[in-house]
């Protein structure tokens, strides 16, 4: 059966009653909270025993090796002075000395593996040796933008040879 | 005593009767003491019931405590406002109620204190009056006797809130009858829609056979409505009022409180 509403009338205004089951429930509430923070503290005691146990074993230990950054440094410039094309250099080289009949003779051949460049010490008999064998490597696959850096007369030779410095890039 | 424990004073006054019920708070409440006291007052003046109320309060056995009143039927006046067309805040809506009542009861309620039942927006709510001496009086007797008002309240809605579980939400009249004065209550989808107050002769046969009157013609529609009275035992044990039962149903009350008088049963359920 349904029920009729509650009609409440009241002179003396709403007034708080405080029930006993109130009160029960309240006592039981602070007493949960008071169990929870009793509960929680000692999780953060035992948390910290077990932190400041971990901290008087000895952990490994990871040092920084100060070479490390110079160790591989190094190991990025061998890796490109290996990455020079050498075979196909120096054969390019030799071709070209055979094309102007062999009048310059290569005295020195330096690769700068960083810049791609390669710098050739030669002797020739002749600056217009000298010049031909520049034309012959501006030619070359191999070598891009080859140059003429100095020549020199070589007094002190008794056959006065001319000695030329080229420089070049290789293509990769 | 811890004032969440404090004994509770239940006090019920009407014109010719003061009725009081000490309970001991605790683990296991109890009635510690309760009294009846006839008064030589009537239902035009406050007065002698107060006079009688201010003795019986000087004693210390009812002294020190929280305070119930339930104040009879005679003394308060019941209407039911319909919702105002208009958005009014509480002094509005007081008026309002004043206005209802006025037109119900005549200027006599016009200076009586009012107070509003809470109700749903949009649905008519019940309003009461009881003179603002009779309120202002208890107020003083109480502070006086170092008791804490905490319920003001008329008899009609202690009675209503006590038997509700028993009382049908549609179409029933729910009547509350003592010394003098019935107060009935129509019902309709579970809310107040009509309220009549009545003041009763010395001679109850003959008010009683009126109370039938009216049961047979409130079954004239085509839908008989269920009447639930709640009386005094005195009235409801008379051969006329067992042979009645079948126009209206008297509402008994429980086997640990047929023993104590009407009020006092009353003022037990001011606690439940």
């Amino acid at each position: 059966m349904k029920v009729p509403a509650r009609v409440v009338i009241d002179f003396a205004g709403p007034q708080r009653r405080i029930r006993a089951s109130g009160v029960l429930l309240c006592v039981a509430g602070a007493l949960t909270c008071a169990a929870v923070g009793s509960s929680f503290h000692a999780s953060l005691a035992e948390r910290d025993a077990l932190q400041a146990h971990l901290g008087a074993t000895a952990r490994p230990h990871r040092t920084v090796n100060p070479n490390a950054a110079r160790d591989a440094a190094a190991a990025v410039a061998i890796e490109k002075q290996l990455a020079v094309p050498w075979s196909r250099l120096l054969a390019e080289l030799e071709g070209a000395s055979q094309d102007v009949a062999s009048t310059v003779s290569l005295l020195e051949v330096q690769p700068d593996a960083t810049k791609h460049l390669v710098r050739i010490t030669a002797e020739a008999r002749t600056l217009p040796d000298a010049l031909a064998y520049l034309e012959r490597l501006q030619k070359s696959p191999v070598l891009r933008y080859p140059m003429l850096e100095s020549h020199e007369l070589r007094k002190d030779d008794p056959e006065h040879p001319i000695r030329v410095k080229l420089s070049a890039e290789w293509r990769t | 005593m811890s004032p969440l424990w404090r004994d509770e004073v239940a006090i019920y006054v009407a014109p010719r009767k003061i009725a009081l019920a000490r309970r001991s708070r605790g683990v296991k409440p109890h009635i510690a003491h309760a009294t009846e006291i006839a008064v030589a007052g009537h239902f035009g003046d406050v007065a002698p019931t107060l006079a009688r109320l201010s003795d019986v309060l000087s004693e210390p056995t009812w002294q020190d405590a929280v305070a119930r009143i339930v104040v009879a039927d005679p003394w308060a006046r019941y209407g039911i406002v319909p919702w105002p067309d208009l958005r009014l805040d509480n002094d509005a809506r007081v008026s309002h109620a004043r206005y209802v009542l006025a037109d119900s009861y005549g200027d006599v309620v016009s200076d009586w204190s009012v107070s509003l039942a809470d109700t749903p927006p949009g649905r008519a709510y019940v309003a009461c009056a009881m003179p603002q001496p009779l309120k202002s009086g208890l107020e003083e007797i109480l502070a006086g006797a170092r008791l804490k008002l905490t319920s003001l309240q008329p008899q009609l809605i202690v009675a209503f809130n006590a038997w509700r579980q028993q009382i049908p939400a549609d179409d029933a009249w729910f009547v509350s009858l003592d010394d003098g004065s019935l107060a009935g209550v129509h019902l309709s989808q579970g809310a107040w829609d009509r309220v009549h107050m009545a003041r009763l002769s010395q001679d109850w046969e003959i008010e009683l056979e009126r109370l039938r009157t009216f049961s047979r013609l409130s079954r004239t529609g085509s839908a008989a409505s269920r009447i639930l009275v709640d009386a005094p035992t005195w009235m409801r044990c008379t051969r006329t009022a067992q042979a009645a039962s079948e126009d209206f149903q008297w509402l008994e009350p429980h086997e640990g409180s047929v023993s104590a008088s009407h009020e006092l049963a009353l003022l037990q359920r001011v606690y439940a």
